[in-house]
């Protein structure tokens, strides 16, 4: 439970990704390789790490994922926007907005490129959620140092066991 | 016997010495390695103890655990399963029992109003122009029929995951010879699985969308929706599911008792939320925004 609510929670609700967009906003697709050669490591750790934070802060922004088989084919993320704000009934445009070559691109830069393009608000943390991911943080720390120092003695364990049983003869070297 | 110095000699050598030191001699080497040994096994000598056996499952307060309404749950799955194959993707149920581990478990099928797989094809084998085949069709079955059934399934064509017998064709079903096609796929019809009936109709209606669970470890598990289900369709599923499991639970009343103790949402690729029960809470985001495309 601390594990679902401190951690997978507070990294959906915050973090770099946690932005609102515009109501002009109609669509976001994405388009790269299955794999991550061919500069498409950007594309897949963007829609990893950034896209769920966008569709928990947009849920009715409807998002989709093509992945093609070609290394060399393209990196595309695509902004599908409405016409005008005022007219929502309007057919869905078939072709985006803005088309954005994702190629090579570090996933911040993804979202530099999205949030520019779209002109999408970023949702400062709370107090209280900064003090979350510092109490985090420090429980990280503390049990980096208990592991080191577990295991510490158990080495420390296993050399005096081993000795021992060098002295014995029951092992040779 | 020709020469029986050299063994005399040493005999007689011994004969000669004190006793004592050749028995010390002898014994010691085989002490040594006693005593050693004696050392090292006197920790793993204590027997372990025992450890007091449970017939329970281990249960968790659920006062630390914090509880989601099913719209604040959607909202945070829909996130989590962004990019994802929407028809890939499923809602599941996990209902945590307090119940002994050992009895008798709950095991059913239900039809959830919302069917979460509708794309089963089912193949009936009864014979053609009957009443009976003309109910499977009508229940949605996609093959009928009995020897161009047979046919079609001897030349390797088998395009149905379910298979379904009339009583009335058993006997032509055995004579077919099809058993060595159809029992490794596990889709040879036979009484014991119950796909050998007499009323073909409603056997395929209840196939057609409805879905197994069982108890394991204390918990059933179920799919119970698509992704793209609405929050009210999903509150449907859960609803039927959850009554059709009160119904069986107070139906092994008179045998156990089993309560329900934790209702889980999650989905393929999100983790877990603990339900409290409620559709909505104040801070929920409206509906329609859970209910558009992914």
């Amino acid at each position: 439970m601390r594990h679902l609510r401190e951690v997978r929670l507070l990294w959906i609700r915050t973090g770099p990704g946690a932005l609102i967009l515009p109501k002009e906003v109609s669509k976001i697709s994405l388009e790269f390789h299955e794999k991550i050669e061919g500069g498409h490591r950007g594309a897949k750790k963007f829609w990893r790490t950034m896209l769920p934070r966008i569709k928990y802060r947009n849920p009715s922004v409807p998002i989709q994922i093509t992945r093609h088989k070609n290394p060399s084919g393209p990196a595309t993320l695509n902004i599908f926007t409405k016409p005008t704000p005022s007219s929502a009934a309007a057919a869905a445009p078939t072709t985006p907005t803005h088309s954005v070559d994702i190629k090579e691109m570090p996933e911040l830069e993804v979202l530099a490129q999205l949030v520019s393009r779209t002109g999408a608000v970023e949702i400062q943390m709370t107090e209280e959620e900064k003090e979350q991911w510092r109490e985090i943080e420090a429980f990280n720390k503390r049990s980096e140092a208990d592991r080191k120092m577990v295991r510490e003695r158990l080495e420390k364990e296993r050399e005096d066991e081993r000795i021992l049983k060098l002295a014995r003869g029951e092992i040779t070297e | 016997m020709a020469n029986p110095r050299p063994f005399l000699a040493p005999l007689s050598r011994i004969g000669a010495s004190s006793i004592a030191i050749p028995r010390a001699e002898i014994i010691r080497p085989s002490i040594l390695p006693y005593q050693t040994l004696r050392c090292a096994s006197q920790k793993s000598a204590a027997p372990k103890k025992k450890k007091k056996t449970r017939n329970t499952f281990l249960q968790y307060d659920l006062k630390h655990a914090e509880q989601f309404a099913l719209v604040d749950a959607m909202q945070y799955i829909r996130a989590f399963e962004v990019g994802r194959n929407p028809a890939s993707s499923k809602y599941e149920m996990h209902v945590r029992l307090r119940t002994l581990k050992n009895g008798p478990v709950i095991r059913n099928r239900l039809r959830l109003p919302h069917p979460v797989k509708t794309d089963v094809r089912i193949c009936v084998i009864a014979p053609p122009g009957s009443k009976a085949a003309e109910e499977a069709r009508a229940a949605g079955a996609v093959l009928v029929g009995e020897d161009e059934v047979f046919n079609q399934i001897k030349e390797g064509i088998v395009e149905f995951e379910r298979c379904i017998c009339h009583i009335d064709s058993l006997a032509k079903l055995n004579k077919a010879g099809l058993g060595r096609v159809l029992g490794p796929k596990g889709l040879m019809p036979s009484t014991k699985t119950g796909t050998v009936v007499n009323n073909v109709g409603v056997t395929v209606r209840n196939m057609v969308g409805a879905s197994e669970y069982r108890e394991r470890m204390g918990v059933i598990r179920m799919a119970v929706g698509q992704l793209a289900f609405t929050p009210e369709e999903m509150q449907k599923n859960v609803k039927a599911f959850m009554d059709t499991l009160k119904k069986d639970i107070a139906q092994m009343q008179d045998r156990i008792s089993k309560e329900i103790h934790e209702v889980v949402l999650s989905s393929t690729n999100s983790p877990g939320f603990t339900l409290n029960g409620e559709f909505k809470n104040a801070n929920s985001i409206p509906v329609k925004e859970l209910s558009g495309p992914l």
